[in-house]
């Protein structure tokens, strides 16, 4: 029914909005930089999508974005990230639209001038985004210390750009331990990345496997992780590990550092680590079916293996780009463009945005 | 006692009058002395005194302290600038305070508590009279429903409402006409968080009308905006509370709520309403128990409701798996200000990682802080902690009275009454009961503060209350 209206109302035959593929432009954008991030990318592509669009209204404006936001949603597996940006911008539209005169277009309220502003402004606020993350470099390098060894994992590109930062400043000196997984997904081509970016700025950098966690803490000052949203009561959402790192680092008392640009606080409150708006199988309880009839040595080891096979790479697939959530009491600070927050402040800075 | 007080308070006074004319300076040389001279006196006497210790504490101050509950204490005022008598206060005293009430809570007892309509101001509307009598019985119970009860009653009050020939109504109506109403509601029941804001805000309405506008219309708008108030602030906030909670219930949860929430109620039967299986566990205690009209009330809707004292609240949140609380208020620190108990249970709940959801209408928040459950609470009258049937089971022990108690009684002695059991509590000096009302959560036992505005950490309380008190 939504996707009729807009053509409906269209009488002069344009093109309706819905031909216009958010999806691929979003996947597009995404592989073109990569720097950008996913709630970036979403807005940029929702920019694009009232670019292409003829909307002449505010509420068809309003309502194409709703529309695209949730076909977005739906194509990717993982949306809590995404839906920081796609929130954002709708929020940013909401206000700027209800107040039309605030934006100095004179008496006569010209829509096609309104947009045109949403559509630069729109830009600006990528444009922004992509800068934050030097800005966060520049505010989170002051954290790390002459001879600190940092912990981190995941492949966060601004925790890369923050430690490239702190590396470039030449009287500094650390060690970075970084947690890998040993699979092959971007998140750890990124790390892998990230890892020989820092050798090369002759920074000493130990990996680790995730089980290796709570051995290397003695040896810790500080933990940095990056973030894939930063939820309403101040925790984050974050790759899968980072919540035992938070608990680890907690409980020997070190220091517990998120980076994450503001873009990607999301209205969100979970209160457990199953109350996140996503279907993950982390947790997949199964039983053997086998027929018992033969029951030798050999052939249970097989059993056993092709088992442990079929977990790998089943729970392998879902636990790469699953994700966990970090409650905010293990967290020291979180590190943003526009400065260093304690994670209470985020829900003040939630509700800035929002009321 | 009662004594030491009194022959206290009279050396500062008496030589007063006299030295009057002093410098501001010198007078405040000789205070520092009389204090020196009062705190020497009180070491040499420490155990009488423990109870007038901050009654000389604010005779030292020189502004008088905002909190009205300090008001009973007559030390004070006269210690500063005083052109009272001192003999009439000596008389006066031993006869306040015969016993000494409370303990640590003694600030508390402001007056006693008014159970009927006898000695209440002229002025009082009828309306006001019929709510006060409800407030002091618990017939209207629960912080909200006792702001919306008053600001129907004030709609009574402004509906009958004349301005005499001489004032304004902005001037007249709320210093005039509306504090003896507020006073006398007082009297019947300490005003609740919700009730001090309304009140506010309504005065706020009042003065900003505009004197030009004629009476009726004005009387019309107010009606109106009390109308709005409710429904904005109450009505609509309650819907929109209620709908975020039930999507934090999920199918199979058991939910843990303790006394009695409305808007709790509403959460529960609304998810219920949508069809989520669930089930609920209450958690009640004496005296009030109102936990029991609501686990009825649920269990008619045909919930799964399981009923706990709160001894048994340890194995209640076993079985929980989340707490949804209601609020007489939330403070400014994020506390959480509800009835007692509500403390006990959240405390019990986060040592099971079990998420407390405290469900409160913004019009609860207050800026105030609280730090500890004792400086700001309600003592209710201590003979409700006792039912009827417990008075009764105590009859039988009056042999093991003190002589000094049972004197009396055996003159007559008719039939044992129940009302003795009190008399023999009040006449008992090593005994007495005290019954508070409320009690203040740490903010670190609370996840998650649902408001009309969305779901908040506790510490964003203070944003929301700026929030809903600005716009």
């Amino acid at each position: 029914m939504d996707l009729e209206t807009p053509t409906a109302e269209n009488p002069h035959g344009s093109p309706a909005p819905p031909a216009f593929d958010i999806v691929s432009t979003y996947r597009t954008i995404l592989e073109s930089d990569p720097d950008l991030t996913m709630p970036v990318a979403a807005i940029e592509a929702l920019v694009e999508a009232i670019a292409h669009s003829t909307v002449s209204t505010v509420a068809e404006t309003l309502d194409l974005l709703e529309r695209h936001t949730a076909v977005l949603k739906k194509s990717i597996p993982n949306p809590i990230s995404l839906s920081a940006g796609t929130d954002l911008f709708q929020r940013y539209l909401v206000t700027t639209l209800n107040r039309p005169a605030s934006l100095n277009l004179g008496p006569d309220d010209d829509f096609r001038a309104i947009r045109n502003h949403l559509l630069s402004n729109g830009r600006l606020f990528v444009e922004r985004a992509k800068a934050s993350r030097e800005k966060i470099a520049s505010f989170g390098k002051h954290f790390i210390r002459d001879g600190a060894t940092v912990l981190t994992n995941g492949g966060s590109r601004v925790v890369g750009a923050l430690l490239r930062r702190a590396a470039e400043s030449s009287h500094m000196r650390f060690r970075v331990i970084y947690v890998l997984s040993p699979s092959t997904s971007t998140d750890s081509r990124e790390g892998h990345q990230i890892v020989a970016d820092l050798r090369s700025h002759n920074v000493p950098v130990a990996t680790i496997p995730d089980s290796a966690v709570a051995y290397s803490l003695g040896k810790v000052d500080m933990v940095i992780v990056g973030a894939e949203g930063v939820v309403e009561n101040g925790g984050i959402i974050s790759r899968m590990g980072t919540y035992q790192m938070g608990l680890l680092a907690k409980s020997k008392g070190k220091p517990f550092y998120v980076v994450a640009e503001s873009h990607k606080f999301v209205r969100l409150y979970p209160l457990s680590q199953f109350d996140l708006p996503i279907e993950q199988k982390v947790l997949d309880f199964t039983v053997s079916v086998v027929d018992k009839g033969v029951s030798s040595e050999p052939n249970d080891e097989g059993i056993a293996d092709m088992n442990a096979e079929e977990v790998r790479k089943c729970s392998g697939n879902t636990a790469q780009d699953s994700v966990d959530f970090t409650p905010p009491d293990l967290i020291s600070g979180i590190i943003t463009e526009s400065g260093v927050l304690t994670p209470s402040a985020v829900s003040e800075e939630l509700i800035k945005i929002w009321f | 006692m009662s004594d030491p007080p009194a022959s206290e308070a009279a050396p500062p006074a008496v030589p007063a009058p006299a030295e009057k004319k002093i410098s501001p300076a010198e007078l405040k040389k000789q205070k520092a002395a009389e204090k020196q001279a009062r705190r020497a006196q009180q070491k040499a006497e420490p155990p009488a005194h423990q109870q007038q210790g901050p009654a000389t504490k604010q005779k030292d101050s020189k502004q008088p302290p905002k909190d009205d509950r300090s008001r009973p204490l007559p030390v004070r005022r006269r210690a500063s600038q005083s052109n009272v008598p001192v003999p009439k206060d000596v008389k006066k005293e031993p006869k306040k305070e015969v016993k000494q009430v409370g303990l640590f809570f003694s600030h508390l007892y402001s007056q006693p508590r008014q159970h009927s309509v006898v000695g209440a101001s002229k002025d009082v509307h009828p309306a006001i009279l019929a709510l006060g009598l409800q407030y002091s019985s618990y017939v209207i119970c629960g912080s909200t429903a006792r702001m919306v009860a008053m600001l129907l009653a004030f709609k009574a009050v402004i509906e009958s409402y004349q301005t005499p020939v001489g004032t304004s109504l902005a001037r007249h109506l709320t210093s005039h006409h509306l504090s003896p109403q507020i006073d006398f509601l007082r009297s019947c029941r300490p005003l609740s968080i919700s009730m001090g804001n309304a009140i506010r805000w309504l005065k706020d309405i009042i003065i900003k009308i505009d004197p030009s506008t004629p009476e009726a219309e004005a009387k019309r708008e107010m009606l109106e905006e009390i109308d709005n108030f409710i429904r904005d602030r109450v009505t609509a906030a309650g819907q929109l509370i209620s709908g975020y909670a039930v999507k934090k219930i999920e199918a199979g949860d058991v939910i843990l709520t303790y006394g009695s929430s409305s808007i709790v109620e509403q959460s529960i039967l609304r998810a219920h309403r949508e069809g989520i299986p669930f089930s609920v566990i209450v958690v009640d205690s004496k005296p009030l128990f109102e936990g029991k009209q609501l686990s009825r009330k649920l269990a008619n809707h045909g919930l799964k409701v399981r009923y706990y004292l709160i001894t048994g609240a340890s194995h209640a949140v076993k079985d929980a798996t989340k707490v949804f609380l209601g609020a007489h208020a939330m403070m400014s620190n994020g506390r959480l200000y509800s009835r007692v108990g509500a403390a006990l249970v959240s405390m019990l709940a986060s040592s099971q990682s079990l998420p407390v959801i405290v469900l409160c209408e913004s019009v609860k928040f207050t800026e105030r802080v609280a730090l500890d459950s004792i400086v700001g609470n309600e003592v209710a009258p201590a003979e409700e902690l006792l039912s009827e049937s417990e008075r009764e089971a105590l009859l039988p022990l009056k042999p093991l009275l003190p002589q000094s108690l049972r004197k009396g009684d055996e003159v007559e002695d008719t039939k044992p009454e129940t009302g003795d059991v009190l008399k023999w509590i009040e006449g008992s000096e090593n005994l007495q009961m005290l019954q508070v009302l409320y009690d203040v959560t740490p903010a670190e036992y609370i996840d998650m503060v649902i408001t009309e505005y969305g779901s908040l950490p506790p510490s964003s309380v203070p944003v929301v209350h700026r929030l809903s008190t600005n716009t």
